[in-house]
């Protein structure tokens, strides 16, 4: 009896301690400085990529996510088809990226590639931290749509920021945590 | 009811001709300003929400004849072309306005006439935003000296309010330097450092920052003037000196106060007083120095030595004492020898007769004398030449020019120099009139002789002996020398300015007969010119 009673005890700081489960909810990051930050290795992991034209080229094909906003159509989206966009969008950036890793490409390449990585994560956690939904894979066949194909790595890259600029800036912008709090 | 309405509508139809006069205004100036800065061939902006691409072209072209398209993420899509011409600059230009511009995507522009390809253009539409100026400039004066505040409001745009810089330009009113300030984000702006009571010029530019959205400067807008308060005088600053001020005349008075005496003593020194040295004197006496002195006879008169003035005694020797007895006294002269030297001018005038000189009691004699060579006068020349080399003297510097003047003294001078060289030539030394007479007019050219001053005050004959019928006296200035000389000088009367009053008397001679033979040797001794 006593044993169990202390054994449960235990257990109990323990698990307090390491916090399984699910995570406590994040403060919400509305500056939209700290996306700019991303942003801003997005832009220099693309001038980069244009710069390294020879030790860069690989012939192999990209799929990655479609970065085009019209103002008039993305107005009139709500927020959750918003947020299925984006975060379908990261994760087929974060795919097409990832299979970088694997290969043995240069050093410049690689801190960029890692750099890319770390930060769509990192993003995926601001998004998070505004209650911006999930991302959820679609039923089949709806990829293509939203899709497109690259054949370069600066292509990749530029892609990549043309996406941070444009659609994730453009949702964490209009999130409605952090709109709630300005008005 | 239709008269309202047809108002409303013209109301309406005139605003949207200002608008777009407006709008167009805008335009026109980005298309014109472009136009000149731009060196693409295709010039692409974007205003509020659309991308305008124009290109220049031939003024004989119509935009009918060109083709334009636009394609991106493997869309391929016509842009109408339009004309426009500016008047500014009398051009033409042919654009395209994107009706739905696609941003974060690449865009691959072309333009093409007659299905021949002219220009290609590949760009971001979100890279080449083309703001409109600020609105609604402000300038303050801040309640702060030299300060100006400025605020402004962003340019209507919906996503980009958060990233913007602007650049706020200001100038002095009819200066043409400016000075720039760069600020991010914040619409308002705080102007240091300018000069007081100054009227200045304010102008603000847009632009995105350059993270999300890229593009050109916008225009600036129209300059808003603002003055500057005039300088005042800090009140604190005042308070701090009146503050340090009176704490240094604080330290000063107490400073002063503790040294007092000192500083009395220094500014203000006592007049010293010899009641000191006079115990008594003032307070028991009242100042009655007979009585004090009657008192105090045995105990003062031993420190009645250093009441007497620092000067040293001045050495006095009696030369002769010739005891006349027509005369019935017995004179005790003082005789300052006096001393000349050639090279150093004695012309200080003659100052008259010392006072010490006493009136000597064979005047009336003396006068008999000088009239009696008055009726006999005898050259000068004669009577000047050293017939013996016992006695003579010589005149001081008064007797100038051609001889004799008309002043008295020199006339008195000159006759007893007379009498003198006469009465040398008796063999016979001991006759007391001679001597008498010698004496007297040794006097009196003694005396005469006195009146010349000269300046050594220092140099002093030195007295060489009994023998030597001299006489010193160091005093201030006049130094006569009487010693006997046996050289011959020639002495003339207005000759020479500056002479030697070397005195010879006999009556030295018959004195200390020794004298005799000091008198050569004396004569070496002799100072003054040698002519």
């Amino acid at each position: 009896m006593f044993h169990g009673s202390g054994l449960f005890a235990v257990l109990l700081m323990v698990l307090e301690w390491t916090r399984p489960g699910l995570s406590s909810p994040l403060r919400p990051i509305c500056d939209l400085r700290v996306l700019d930050h991303f942003i801003k290795e997005a832009w220099d992991a693309e001038a980069a990529m244009r710069a390294c034209k020879d030790a860069c080229s690989i012939a192999t094909n990209f799929t990655v996510p479609l970065t085009r906003v019209d103002f008039d159509v993305w107005e009139a989206m709500n927020i959750e088809e918003k947020a299925q966009e984006v975060q379908s969008g990261l994760h087929v950036l974060n795919e097409a990226i990832g299979s970088l890793q694997a290969s043995n490409q240069s050093y410049v390449l690689q801190s960029h590639v890692d750099a890319s990585i770390s930060n769509i994560a990192s993003i995926r956690q601001v998004l998070r931290s505004v209650s911006i939904p999930e991302y959820v894979p679609p039923a089949s066949g709806g990829e293509d749509e939203e899709t497109q194909k690259v054949s370069s790595i600066s292509e990749l890259f530029q892609v990549h920021s043309n996406f941070l600029r444009g659609k994730v800036r453009h949702l964490l912008a209009s999130a409605p945590v952090c709109k709630q709090g300005v008005s | 009811m239709a008269k309202m309405r047809s108002d409303r509508l013209k109301i309406v139809f005139v605003l949207c001709l200002a608008f777009v006069s407006i709008g167009g205004q805008h335009f026109e100036s980005k298309v014109a300003q472009l136009l000149r800065d731009e060196s693409e061939d295709i010039k692409c902006f974007v205003e509020v929400k659309d991308l305008t691409c124009f290109w220049e072209e031939e003024r004989n072209s119509l935009p009918d004849q060109y083709t334009f398209t636009y394609s991106y993420e493997n869309k391929i899509k016509d842009c109408v072309v339009s004309s426009l011409s500016l008047l500014a600059s009398n051009k033409t230009v042919f654009f395209c306005k994107l009706p739905k511009t696609p941003f974060f995507t690449t865009l691959d522009v072309k333009v093409s006439r007659d299905r021949r390809m002219l220009y290609s253009r590949s760009l971001n539409a979100e890279n080449f935003m083309f703001l409109d100026p600020p609105r609604n400039l402000t300038v303050l004066s801040s309640g702060k000296e030299g300060q100006l505040n400025v605020s402004w409001l962003p340019p209507l745009l919906k996503y980009m309010d958060d990233s913007m810089i602007y650049e706020v330009r200001y100038a002095e009113e009819g200066s043409n330097m400016g000075k720039v300030e760069v600020i991010k984000v914040s619409t308002m702006l705080v102007l240091l450092g300018l000069q007081s009571d100054t009227r200045y010029k304010v102008w603000v530019r847009v632009k995105p920052d350059g993270v999300a959205y890229k593009g050109y400067w916008s225009a600036w807008t129209e300059p808003v003037l603002g003055v500057t308060q005039p300088s005042e005088l800090d009140p604190l600053i005042m308070l701090l000196v009146l503050f340090i001020g009176l704490i240094l005349c604080l330290l000063s008075m107490t400073v002063i106060l503790s040294h007092q005496k000192f500083l009395l003593k220094k500014l203000w020194p006592d007049i010293p007083t010899p009641e000191r040295k006079f115990p008594g004197l003032f307070t028991v006496y009242k100042g009655d120095f007979k009585e004090w002195m009657s008192q105090n006879n045995s105990s003062m008169w031993g420190r009645s030595v250093h009441v007497f003035t620092e000067e040293l005694p001045s050495p006095l020797e009696v030369l002769s004492e010739v005891s006349l007895s027509s005369h019935g006294t017995s004179q005790r002269e003082e005789r300052k020898p006096v001393e000349e030297d050639e090279e150093k001018e004695s012309e200080r005038s003659d100052s008259g007769l010392p006072d010490r000189w006493r009136e000597p009691p064979q005047a009336h004699w003396l006068m008999e004398q000088l009239r009696t060579l008055q009726e006999n006068p005898q050259p000068l020349s004669q009577s000047l030449l050293p017939q013996s080399h016992d006695t003579y003297v010589t005149l001081n510097q008064n007797s100038q020019g051609d001889g004799v003047r008309e002043v008295d003294d020199v006339f008195e001078e000159t006759l007893p120099l007379q009498t003198l060289f006469t009465t040398a030539g008796t063999p016979s030394l001991n006759t007391s009139h001679s001597d008498l007479g010698s004496l007297q007019q040794s006097s009196g050219s003694g005396r005469l002789s006195s009146q010349s001053s000269f300046e050594y005050p220092n140099h002093t004959w030195p007295p060489k002996g009994p023998g030597y019928a001299y006489m010193a006296v160091a005093d201030s200035g006049v130094s006569m020398d009487y010693s006997p000389m046996s050289s011959s000088r020639i002495v003339e009367l207005g000759r020479h300015r500056m002479y030697t009053n070397d005195y010879k008397n006999e009556i030295f001679l018959h004195k200390w007969p020794l004298s005799g033979e000091h008198t050569k040797s004396g004569s070496d001794f002799c100072m003054g010119p040698i002519w």
